[in-house]
């Protein structure tokens, strides 16, 4: 098991993809802390992953609160004591064309995506110097690079991470610490979904290079390899998982 | 029957050490190299772990010793599940005016048109079995660019772009291309120019991570990148420079 007694902190690890990775570093031997806005489905997901034989806490969270946080970071070392892995997933966006965003919706959206790694981080780096060791993995999307119509909160806020998570993966080296960014294609989950049939969704996942639907699993999957020693050296990048639909 | 993995530049460095992570996965290694007793003694260190390895004999640069190599593995094994492509080297640096033609094309043929040359006599075998996957080996040079290095930084920014076109045209065949970007690696061959401390110094401050890389940090990534846990991923670049880019 590779990732056997890690503490994770996985943030929006509610449902879709973040989901699947607390699941999968479970299996791979973590104890994990689901931290997510919805505490109901977040409660579903811990038990999930005890029923795999780990251990797990959920913890109501909205990431763009400091407070919130910070009741995030005690309840985690209160019960585990340490945090290896921080997992920032939480994420949210609103359709909207730029010139009718109102600002409220464009400030949740940058304040929860972007926001939301800078208040975990902070709450985790500490621990994690004193340690000399940690793994941070964010989850920024291929929109950052490609944009994409209506979506321009979002995108500006995947792209603030992956610049994020570049400076913080220099300040961090010298202490052990990782940090990279994940940029997954469209998921086969409930965000694309919200605004599109299931039939138009099915399409748009089947049209990648590769012919195959990208799925949560294939997302979690690089997550645990960036989670584990096997992956010691690497920092500061932005690994793309799209079945080919984008190419940097 | 165990996955069949091709390596060229497999004798020495990154590539030695990709094939021991990939036999220790159990996968059948051929460590092919210009070098050959470089190659056997990799297939003995091995074979000595209880794992599975051939040498063989390989110029990058020849088509016709490409084509005997692959077409030798394929008798033999009946399959190629895995290529790597690790063969090259900048083998020169100084000012642009000071290379001659024929340094220019042996960096280019050595890295550029070895990986070429691999691809297109593996890539058939890939698309009959409708399953395969190739890792091709670029560097962070490809991307940034270096000074006294003009050459070996226009043949791996010209892989990485082979690799995403050689990506889209054998998606459809389930066949997935990567580029995999070593930093500075402390392979014998750069251990044998700079000593350890000089090394140190010029490094340590660029290098996030605060050390160079282990030629084993690499292998870990090329494994992870031939498992099943990587299967939504073709035509991307991987760096591993500990944050150096």
């Amino acid at each position: 098991m590779r990732l056997q007694d890690k503490i994770a902190v996985i943030t929006g690890g509610a449902q879709g993809i973040g989901r699947a990775i607390a699941l999968g570093m479970g299996r791979e031997g973590a104890k994990i802390v689901v931290a997510d806005l919805q505490a109901d489905k977040a409660q579903i997901v811990a038990a999930e992953v005890q029923s795999l034989g780990a251990e797990a806490i959920a913890v109501e969270t909205n990431v763009a609160s400091e407070m919130s946080v910070r009741r995030l970071a005690e309840q985690a070392f209160a019960r585990f004591g340490r945090v290896d892995i921080l997992v920032n997933d939480a994420g949210t966006y609103l359709k909207a064309p730029v010139v009718s965003k109102s600002e409220e919706d464009w400030d949740r959206t940058i304040n929860v995506n972007l926001g939301g790694n800078f208040l975990c981080a902070r709450a985790f780096v500490p621990a994690m110097r004193k340690q000399k060791s940690g793994r941070i993995i964010s989850i920024a999307s291929s929109i950052a690079h490609t944009g994409a119509r209506e979506f321009a909160d979002y995108a500006a806020s995947k792209a603030g991470i992956i610049g994020f998570v570049k400076a913080l993966a220099r300040e961090l080296g010298p202490d052990g610490i990782t940090v990279n960014a994940i940029c997954p294609g469209s998921a086969n989950t409930d965000m694309p979904r919200r605004h599109r049939s299931e039939e138009d969704v099915m399409a748009r996942l089947r049209a990648t290079p590769l012919g195959r639907v990208l799925q949560p699993e294939d997302i979690a999957g690089p997550i645990l390899f960036l989670a584990s020693d096997a992956a010691a050296y690497i920092t500061g990048q932005a690994y793309n998982i799209n079945c080919g639909t984008v190419m940097l | 029957m165990n996955p069949v993995a091709l390596i060229s530049g497999g004798g020495n460095g990154i590539g030695r050490a990709v094939a021991h992570r990939l036999a220790a996965a159990g996968m059948s290694v051929i460590v092919a190299d210009y070098d050959h007793a470089a190659a056997e003694q990799v297939r003995g260190e091995i074979a000595d772990a209880g794992g599975k390895a051939e040498a063989l004999a390989v110029d990058v640069t020849v088509a016709r010793e490409v084509k005997a190599v692959v077409t030798d593995v394929a008798q033999r094994f009946g399959r190629i599940d895995v290529l790597i492509n690790i063969a090259g080297g900048s083998f020169y640096t100084k000012r642009i005016e000071d290379f001659t033609w024929a340094e220019w094309q042996k960096v280019i043929d050595t890295n550029l048109k070895g990986t070429f040359l691999m691809c297109r006599e593996v890539a058939p075998l890939m698309q009959k079995q409708k399953a395969g996957r190739i890792l091709n080996t670029g560097s962070n040079y490809g991307v940034t660019g270096s000074a006294l290095r003009a050459p070996y930084s226009a043949a791996k920014a010209g892989i990485i772009a082979f690799t995403k076109s050689l990506a889209l045209e054998l998606a459809p065949d389930g066949i997935r291309v990567n580029t995999v970007a070593p930093g500075p690696t402390d392979t014998p061959r750069v251990m044998e120019k700079e000593t350890p401390e000089a090394r140190r110094q010029r490094w340590h401050a660029a290098i996030p991570l605060g050390r160079t890389a282990k030629p084993e940090d690499l292998a870990e990534l090329y494994y992870f990148l031939t498992t099943a846990e990587s299967d939504a991923i073709t035509g991307q670049l991987f760096h591993c420079n500990g944050g150096l880019v």
